[in-house]
């Protein structure tokens, strides 16, 4: 019988490291990423998968971590915001949100540009009501979302001279 | 080629972005300390009840749970809650956990500390607490009946009243060619930064330290709030405030905060509490929530002869102890005028307790419930008088050479233009082409609307008998490496300051912002001051950086003097060398660097100073304003803010009339806030104003039944803006420097805030007018629009 104190083995790959753990069943995929794995740049606003505050990529698809648990996951390929880009190379979509001031407090951010980074995959040359619809599942509530869409457009841009290039 | 990033004016890219781009910052939630237990509040399920008792058996003997703790046990450890403010209204004794009665839906009424999260919330579920419910006071009118009282002991509800009268309005009336009188409402509403509170509190009973990491605002500020509630001396007691993730106000006081040092310091561990979702927007704080009478006369060329207002605001369970609110009320009486001339002037206000949750600040702060009454009345009045609102704001607004102006109702304004800023405006918009495209889109069932918004942000608030006071510390060092670090209380919430704050350093440093590092978050490292509140930063903090940098700056320049052989008066700053006026003579300069480096690493202070200066390169400036005024005159006014930034905001609205939906189309904005700093970073503040402004009026609404039940205190429920809900927002800024701020800077937080929800009300009635629809109550649901057609329908087909 499963109960809450049921523990469970799982294999997930995050960032493309292989992590092998024993997890409570109940626990969240949030949580486990934060607290299991020190991920904490993935950030919680409401577990209730409206914020969008803790959107990472699963398999390439951008789902909300707070209603995933951590044992859906095995199996599984990860990429959460530390896996997007570092401070020294940062990502075309995270140049573009510093240079278009794309946040403030940045809470909402790693959630913003992982959903702009699966976004852009798709719809690589999006119009502004494009953008406004995909974002829309993501809070901000500081920037009124100006710098946010400004800087998706940059992205796109961004992007398409890199694939231009290379 | 390598630019240097300096100087004011400048949209430099932020500083603080590349840890929090990519995973890097860290917020409260995100620090995990050995051994730490976590905490779940147990909230009361009603507005307004006794606590017969609490049966916490079950919930001790949960594997994992460690402790709990009801409110009549956590008075070993705390006294009540201080007055974080304190101004003309009464104090009610309340606890961080509810003693012998709750009084809103959310309070807690006990904690419990576990071995995880998951634990602490299952043993919420086991506890079991007996209440005997008594009536539940939601609206103001409940409030004034009394329905029931929610302290005893002040015989009625009322935590706030005032009246202040200049002139004889009878008589302004009286003489008036027109006088026209309308009850404005506003719905109650937050600001839910989308990190909640976070509170981690550590005690070490063998130093008797308390060290209390938290979300907050204001560290300095929330330290003493804590050493008083806990009757702690405060010199042992660390308030470190991380990352933020958005405040908005909202983070200004210590209650849940308090709840984890009462249990750190009873179990001598580290205790984490994180506020969810639920408990952010159940427990506040809470914001507007009022109902405004207002009365105006105008003479026969429609300039003001007299204004009478009558504010009305419901607090919810109190505004001064969980959370500083109440004298927004107060703020509100003191802004009615706004950017306008009034002769003859009238306030009573009235703030009335009930069993909402606590009232507290949220972008705007009273100086938007002095704006959108007014803002919708000039609207009103200007239909009634057939004249447009753009002509009957002219009319009456303050002019450019009227400043400082002095308002009748306390406040020295100290600079703006307005007419300049409807000009700016009203050209970007080319009033009269959008005139006659809304007469066309209505022949085709489409109605669009334009509604204007005037301005007037008052900020930086200095107020007496609180911890909301008018001054700033700031210490600006360099380091022996010719670096400086500035250090003052003023906490990063989002707004910018890790890169202007350096800014005004490099400004007077002549260096590259890199080599400038803002330091803050820490009581035991700052000097003890006031953070973000009231748009203070520009305001108070940049004037103490400034400052303090002067100080510095005379300072390296005597030991540069003495160093080169000159007289200082001949040297100047520039690229981060010491120089003799004009030269490129590098035999006449000296870095800073080498500066640093000979004075305190070689030879010593003995050789490389000149008398009578310390070898200490560091210099503190605290900066208060001259003008701030807390002796009240005959009428009870004082002046609290030192600087007004102004603007005029138009939205641009369409409503359909068969869903009823209202889709902002686009915001145009002029505005003024003095000498810009960042204008990247000023136009961000406006925007984020904006949209808080657009979810009030439009989306936003903590909704109470009946029996004080709040019923959507969730994010599927209470709507805030998505980047579908917020237009297009075009700012065009003009600069009118503050006389009464060193650099001429004010600060504009709120300023987005406050004029959008009567831009977009105002637009919203533009655009309906052929149904002679009336905006009454907020927000402006499909619902209630097509109501109000409905009824506008009725009225054309009576007349």
């Amino acid at each position: 019988m499963i109960d809450k104190t049921t523990r469970k083995k799982i294999t997930v790959t995050v960032n493309g490291t292989v992590y092998e753990r024993e997890v409570n069943v109940r626990t969240l995929l949030s949580d486990f990423l934060r607290r299991e794995l020190g991920l904490t740049g993935t950030h919680v606003g409401c577990e209730q998968g409206v914020c969008g505050a803790c959107t990472i990529l699963v398999d390439g698809q951008a789902v909300r971590s707070c209603l995933l648990l951590a044992v859906q996951a095995d199996n599984r390929s990860i990429t959460t915001i530390e896996g997007i880009g570092t401070p020294d190379h940062l990502h075309p979509i995270q140049e573009a949100f510093w240079e278009n001031h794309g946040l403030q407090c940045g809470f909402c951010t790693p959630g913003f540009v992982i959903s702009v980074y699966e976004f852009l995959k798709e719809n690589p040359d999006p119009s502004d009501e494009e953008i406004r619809e995909a974002l829309s599942g993501n809070l901000c509530r500081c920037t009124g979302y100006q710098g946010i869409i400004k800087s998706v457009k940059a992205a796109a841009e961004k992007l398409k001279q890199s694939e231009l290039a290379g | 080629m390598v630019t240097v990033k300096k100087g004011l004016g400048v949209s430099l890219k932020r500083k603080e972005d590349i840890r929090l781009l990519t995973g890097n910052g860290q917020f409260t939630d995100d620090i995990e300390k050995p051994g730490m237990l976590h905490l779940a509040i147990v909230r009361s399920p009603h507005a307004h009840a006794r606590i017969v008792n609490i049966d916490a058996s079950k919930a001790k003997k949960l594997p994992g749970v460690v402790a709990v703790l009801t409110g009549e046990e956590a008075l070993q450890y705390s006294g009540p809650l201080v007055p974080t403010i304190n101004i003309f209204n009464k104090v009610p004794e309340v606890y961080a956990i509810a003693y012998k009665k709750v009084r809103y839906v959310g309070e807690p009424v006990a904690v419990i500390a576990a071995e995880d999260r998951y634990i602490a919330e299952d043993a919420v579920d086991l506890i079991e607490v007996e209440y005997e419910v008594l009536p539940a006071v939601v609206t103001i009118e409940d409030a004034l009946e009394p329905k029931a009282l929610l302290y005893e002991e002040w015989g009625d509800n009322k935590q706030l009243e005032s009246r202040t009268t200049i002139g004889d309005i009878d008589d302004a009336f009286a003489n008036s060619e027109y006088v026209f009188e309308e009850t404005i409402t506003h719905n109650r509403y937050t600001g839910t930064p989308m990190e909640s509170r976070v509170c981690i509190a550590e005690y070490n009973p063998g130093s008797k330290k308390m060290t209390v990491t938290c979300s907050t605002q204001a560290p300095s500020q929330v330290r003493t709030l804590i050493a008083q509630t806990l009757q702690m001396p405060e010199h042992n007691i660390r308030v470190i405030a991380p990352d933020v993730g958005g405040g908005y106000g909202t983070k200004l006081q210590a209650n849940a905060e308090i709840i984890a040092c009462i249990m750190a310091r009873m179990l001598g561990k580290p205790v984490k509490w994180t506020e969810d979702r639920v408990e952010n927007i159940l427990t506040g704080v809470h914001s507007r929530d009022y109902t405004c009478t207002v009365k105006i006369g105008f003479d026969k060329d429609f300039r003001i002869t007299g204004l009478q207002a009558k504010l009305i605001g419901n607090i919810g369970v109190d505004g001064t102890c969980h959370a500083p609110g109440t004298p927004a009320l107060s703020v509100a009486g003191a802004y009615f005028p706004g950017p306008y001339k009034v002769p003859v002037y009238d306030v009573e206000i009235i703030g009335v307790v009930s069993n909402k949750a606590p009232y507290g600040a949220h972008r705007g702060y009273g100086k938007d419930i002095a704006n959108y009454p007014i803002e919708r009345m000039m609207d009103i009045a200007a239909r009634k008088l057939g004249i447009s609102p753009e002509e009957l704001r002219r009319r009456n607004f303050i002019k450019k050479d009227e400043f400082p102006y002095q308002q009748i109702s306390g406040p020295l304004y100290d600079s703006g233009d307005f007419d300049k800023l409807m000009d700016l405006v009203m050209d970007k918009i080319d009033y009269q082409n959008f005139k006659k495209k809304q007469l066309e889109l209505r022949k085709q069932g489409k109605y669009i609307g334009l509604g204007i918004a005037a301005m007037l942000e008052p900020s930086g608030a200095a107020v007496f008998n609180g911890i909301f006071n008018g001054y700033q510390a700031a210490t600006v060092r360099m380091t022996p490496e010719g670096h400086f670090q500035v250090l003052t209380s003023h906490q990063n919430i989002g707004q910018g300051v890790e890169t202007t704050i350096p800014q005004v350093v490099s400004q007077v440093m002549d260096v590259d912002i890199d080599d400038i590092r803002f330091v803050y978050g820490d009581t035991d490292i700052t000097p003890y001051g006031l953070g973000p509140f009231s748009s203070r930063g520009a305001t108070y903090t940049v004037s103490a950086v400034y400052e303090a940098a002067k100080m510095l700056k005379e300072k390296l320049l005597k030991i540069a003097g003495y160093l080169l052989k000159e007289d200082p008066e001949n040297l100047e700053m520039a690229n981060g060398t010491v120089r003799v006026k004009g030269t490129t003579n590098p035999e006449a300069a000296i870095s800073l660097k080498e500066i640093g480096n000979k004075v305190y690493l070689w030879p010593g202070p003995y050789a490389t100073v000149p008398e009578g200066i310390d070898c200490n390169l560091e210099a503190t400036y605290t900066w208060t304003s001259k003008v701030v005024k807390w002796e009240p005159d005959e009428h009870g006014r004082v002046n609290l803010y030192t600087t007004h930034p102004t603007g005029v905001f138009v939205a641009l609205v369409e409503v359909d009339i068969k869903t009823g939906l209202v889709k902002v189309d686009k915001f145009v904005v002029s505005h003024d806030c003095g000498t810009i700093i960042n204008p990247m970073i000023a136009d961000g503040q406006i925007a984020g104003g904006i949209a808080h402004g657009i979810g009030g009026v439009l989306l936003e609404d903590l909704a109470y039944d009946s029996n004080g039940l709040m019923t959507n205190p969730d994010f599927q429920h209470y709507l805030c803006p998505t980047a579908m809900d917020v237009s297009d927002i075009e700012t065009i800024h003009m600069q009118s420097p503050s006389p009464f701020t060193p650099l001429g800077t004010k600060g504009m937080g709120e300023g987005g805030t406050i004029p959008s929800p009567a831009a977009v009300a105002n637009a919203v009635e533009d655009a309906l007018s052929p149904f002679g629809v009336i905006v009454k109550d907020l927000p402006i649901t499909p619902e209630r629009v097509l109501e109000w057609i409905k009824q506008g329908e009725m009225q054309n087909v009576k007349s």
